[in-house]
C-alpha cells in the first residue's frame, strides 16, 4: 500500500512542480494569440481609429460606432440576416430531425445515404456556389426549366430581389441541413432507449412517445447543434459572395457582406472595425452558451 | 394490419432516403456533368450526361486561368499550415488531457481554443487584413500560412485532446516505469496508439484550410498566392460566364475534399461539432 501512496505523491509533486507542460503549451499559446488576442486588439484600436483612403489619419474616439449605428444600410444587413438565419436554421432543423428519426434504425444503405448527404457541406462553399450557378443559370441550369416546364413563370431566380433571398437560403438548406442531421442522429442513436420503448409498450403513439420522451432527451444535444449552426450561418459568406454578392440590390447584402464592402472595397477600415467587433461580442454571447451546453452534454454522455 | 402498416412505412422511409439522396448528389453529377461538355452541347438543352464528352474545359483551367498556380499555393499552404499546427496542438493537447495544471489552465485552454475555431472568421478579416499590412504579408504564401496554422492550432487542441483522453493513462505509466521519458513514452507508447485520431484529425485540417475562401480572397491579390477556392471565385463573377471551365473549376475544388470525406466519414460528427458529439 505505502508503495502505492508513493507513487501517487510522486506523480502529484510531479505534476505540480512539472515545467514539461507548460513548455509544451507555449507554442500553441503562441499560435492562437496570433490569430486571436493580437487582431482582437488591433481590430479594436481599429475601431477607435479614423483611416481615410485606407490610411490612419488620426483618432475617431466614438465616431466609427456612432456612423454604424445610423447607417441605414447596416440595419438593412442585420435584418437581412435576421431572416437569412431564422429561416435557414429552422428549416435545416426540422428537416434534419425528420431526416434522423427516419434512419436512426440502420436501414440497409445507411451508409451510403450518409456519405451522400456529407458531401453538401464538406465541399468548399465556393464549390457549392459554382454548383448552385450552375443550378440556376437561366439558359443552361435545371431549376428553371423545371418551373418553366411546370408552367411557372420563373425567370433567373438569383436575379431578381424577390427570388434571390430564397434561392440563397435554399442553396443554405441543401448544404447544411446534412450537419443538424448528423449530430441529431448521433444524439438519437446514444439515447436510453428504455424509456421510449416503455411508453410504447404502455401504448403511447409514436408521435406522444416522441414529444413526452425523444425530445426532452434530445434536447441538449439539439441545442448544441443549432447553436452551433446558429453561429455559422450568422457568418455566411463565400456562396452568398459568389453567387450574389448581396444582390440584386441589397437584397442579400448579408451583414458578412456588408462588413466586407465597407472594409475592402470603400476601404472604411474602421467603421468596419466597429461593424464587426460589435457583432463579434453578440457572437461570443452565443459561443458562451454554446460551450456551456457543450459541458453539459459532455458530462452527461460521459 | 400491422404488416401492411409496417410496409407502408418502410416504403415511405425509403422513399424519403431516396429523395434526399438524389437531391444531395444530383447537383454534383450536374456539375462534373456540364465539365465534360462542349460548349456548344451546353447551350443545346438540359442533357443528363455528355454526349460528346471531352477534357477541355479542364485543359482551359490550366492554360488559361492560373490553375496550377492555384492548386500549387493552396498544396503548399495547406501542408505547412496543417503540419505545424498538428505539431504543436497535439504537443499542448497532450499538456491539457494528462497534468494538472495551474490557473485552471487545462479548462482555460480548451475553452481558448473552442473560441478561436468558433468565431466566424469574417469577423476577423478586417484585422488580419491590418496585421499581415503591417507586417508586409500581405499577397504571400507566408502570410496565408501563419494564418491557417493558428485557427487549425485551435482546432487540433480540441480534437486532439478528446482523442488522447481516450486512452488509458496506464498504458504510458506503465511504459515509464520501463524507463522511458514522457516524451518518449508519448512518442513511442500513445502516439501510435492515438495514430488513427491524429489521422482525422489531419484530415480535418487538410479540408477545412483547403476550403477557406473568405482569408484567401482578402489577404492575396495575385495568382502568385491565390489559392483553388479564389480562382474558382474568379471564374463565376465574371459577366459572360465561361460554364465549362467554371464547372470544371468546381470539380478540381471537390474532388480532393471527396476523397478525404471518405477516409473520415466515421469521424465526422466528432469533427464538426468539436468533440460535443461522438
Amino acid at each position: 500500500m505505502a508503495t502505492i501512496t508513493e507513487r501517487v505523491a510522486a506523480r502529484r509533486a510531479e505534476r505540480r512542480t512539472a515545467t514539461l507542460p507548460y513548455a509544451l503549451l507555449v507554442p500553441a499559446a503562441v499560435a492562437l494569440a496570433a490569430v486571436s488576442v493580437y487582431p482582437l486588439v488591433s481590430g479594436i484600436r481599429a475601431s477607435f481609429t479614423r483611416f481615410r483612403y485606407g490610411r490612419i489619419v488620426g483618432s475617431a474616439g466614438l465616431q466609427n460606432y456612432n456612423n454604424v449605428l445610423h447607417d441605414q444600410t447596416f440595419w438593412a444587413a442585420i435584418r437581412v440576416t435576421a431572416r437569412f438565419v431564422a429561416l435557414a436554421v429552422t428549416v435545416e432543423t426540422l428537416l434534419g430531425l425528420l431526416l434522423a428519426l427516419l434512419v436512426v434504425r440502420e436501414v440497409p444503405g445507411t451508409r451510403f445515404i450518409r456519405l451522400s448527404l456529407i458531401l453538401p457541406m464538406t465541399v468548399a462553399p465556393v464549390v457549392v456556389g459554382v454548383i448552385w450557378r450552375l443550378m440556376y443559370a437561366s439558359g443552361t441550369g435545371l431549376v428553371n426549366p423545371m418551373f418553366a416546364h411546370l408552367g411557372l413563370p420563373m425567370p433567373d431566380v438569383l436575379s431578381h430581389p424577390g427570388t434571390a433571398f430564397y434561392g440563397l437560403v435554399l442553396v443554405d438548406v441543401w448544404e447544411w441541413t446534412p450537419l443538424l442531421f448528423l449530430i441529431i442522429l448521433a444524439g438519437l442513436q446514444s439515447l436510453p432507449q428504455d424509456p421510449i420503448e416503455a411508453a410504447a409498450i404502455d401504448g403511447a403513439g409514436p408521435l406522444r412517445t416522441f414529444f413526452d420522451h425523444t425530445l426532452p432527451l434530445l434536447s441538449p444535444v439539439l441545442f448544441v447543434g443549432v447553436i452551433l449552426r446558429l453561429i455559422d450561418a450568422i457568418g455566411t459568406f463565400d456562396q452568398i459572395f459568389v453567387l450574389t454578392r448581396g444582390g440584386p440590390g441589397t437584397a442579400t447584402q448579408l451583414i458578412s457582406i456588408y462588413g466586407y464592402n465597407t472594409a475592402f472595397n470603400f476601404t472604411q477600415y474602421g467603421k468596419a472595425a466597429a461593424m464587426l467587433i460589435s457583432l463579434l461580442a453578440f457572437v461570443l454571447l452565443l459561443i458562451s452558451a454554446a460551450i456551456n451546453m457543450m459541458r453539459r452534454s459532455a458530462r452527461r454522455t460521459a | 394490419m400491422t404488416a401492411t402498416g409496417d410496409r407502408v412505412r418502410l416504403a415511405l422511409k425509403y422513399l424519403a432516403l431516396g429523395l434526399a439522396t438524389v437531391v444531395s448528389l444530383f447537383p454534383f453529377w450536374w456539375m462534373l456533368d456540364t465539365s465534360l461538355k462542349r460548349q456548344v452541347d451546353i447551350f443545346s438543352g438540359a442533357s443528363l450526361y455528355p454526349q460528346h464528352p471531352t477534357g477541355d474545359n479542364y485543359r482551359l483551367l490550366f492554360s488559361q486561368y492560373h490553375f496550377a498556380a492555384y492548386l500549387t499555393n493552396s498544396i503548399l499552404v495547406v501542408l505547412v499550415s496543417v503540419a505545424v499546427s498538428l505539431v504543436i496542438g497535439t504537443l499542448a493537447a497532450y499538456a491539457l488531457a494528462r497534468f494538472e495544471l495551474a490557473l485552471r489552465l487545462n479548462r482555460l485552454g480548451l475553452v481558448a481554443a473552442l473560441l478561436v475555431r468558433m468565431i466566424p472568421p469574417i469577423l476577423l478579416v478586417v484585422p488580419f487584413y491590418i496585421v499581415l499590412s503591417n507586417l508586409g504579408l500581405l499577397d504571400s504564401r507566408l502570410g496565408l500560412a501563419l494564418l491557417y496554422t493558428g485557427i487549425n492550432t485551435s482546432f487540433v487542441i480540441w480534437m486532439m485532446q478528446s482523442f488522447l483522453a481516450e486512452i488509458p493513462v496506464d498504458i504510458e505509466e506503465a511504459a515509464m516505469v520501463d524507463g522511458d521519458s514522457r516524451l518518449t513514452a508519448l512518442r513511442r507508447v500513445v502516439l501510435p496508439l492515438v495514430a488513427p485520431g491524429l489521422a482525422a484529425t489531419a484530415i480535418f485540417s487538410v479540408i477545412n484550410t483547403y476550403n477557406d475562401f473568405l482569408i484567401a480572397l482578402t489577404m492575396t491579390s495575385t495568382p502568385s498566392a491565390q489559392t483553388v477556392p479564389v480562382g474558382i471565385s474568379g471564374l463565376i463573377g465574371k459577366i459572360q460566364i465561361a460554364w465549362g471551365p467554371m464547372a470544371a473549376a468546381g470539380v478540381v475544388g471537390a474532388l480532393p475534399i471527396v476523397i478525404f470525406a471518405l477516409l473520415v466519414q466515421r469521424h465526422f460528427v466528432r469533427g464538426l461539432t468539436l468533440g460535443a458529439v461522438k
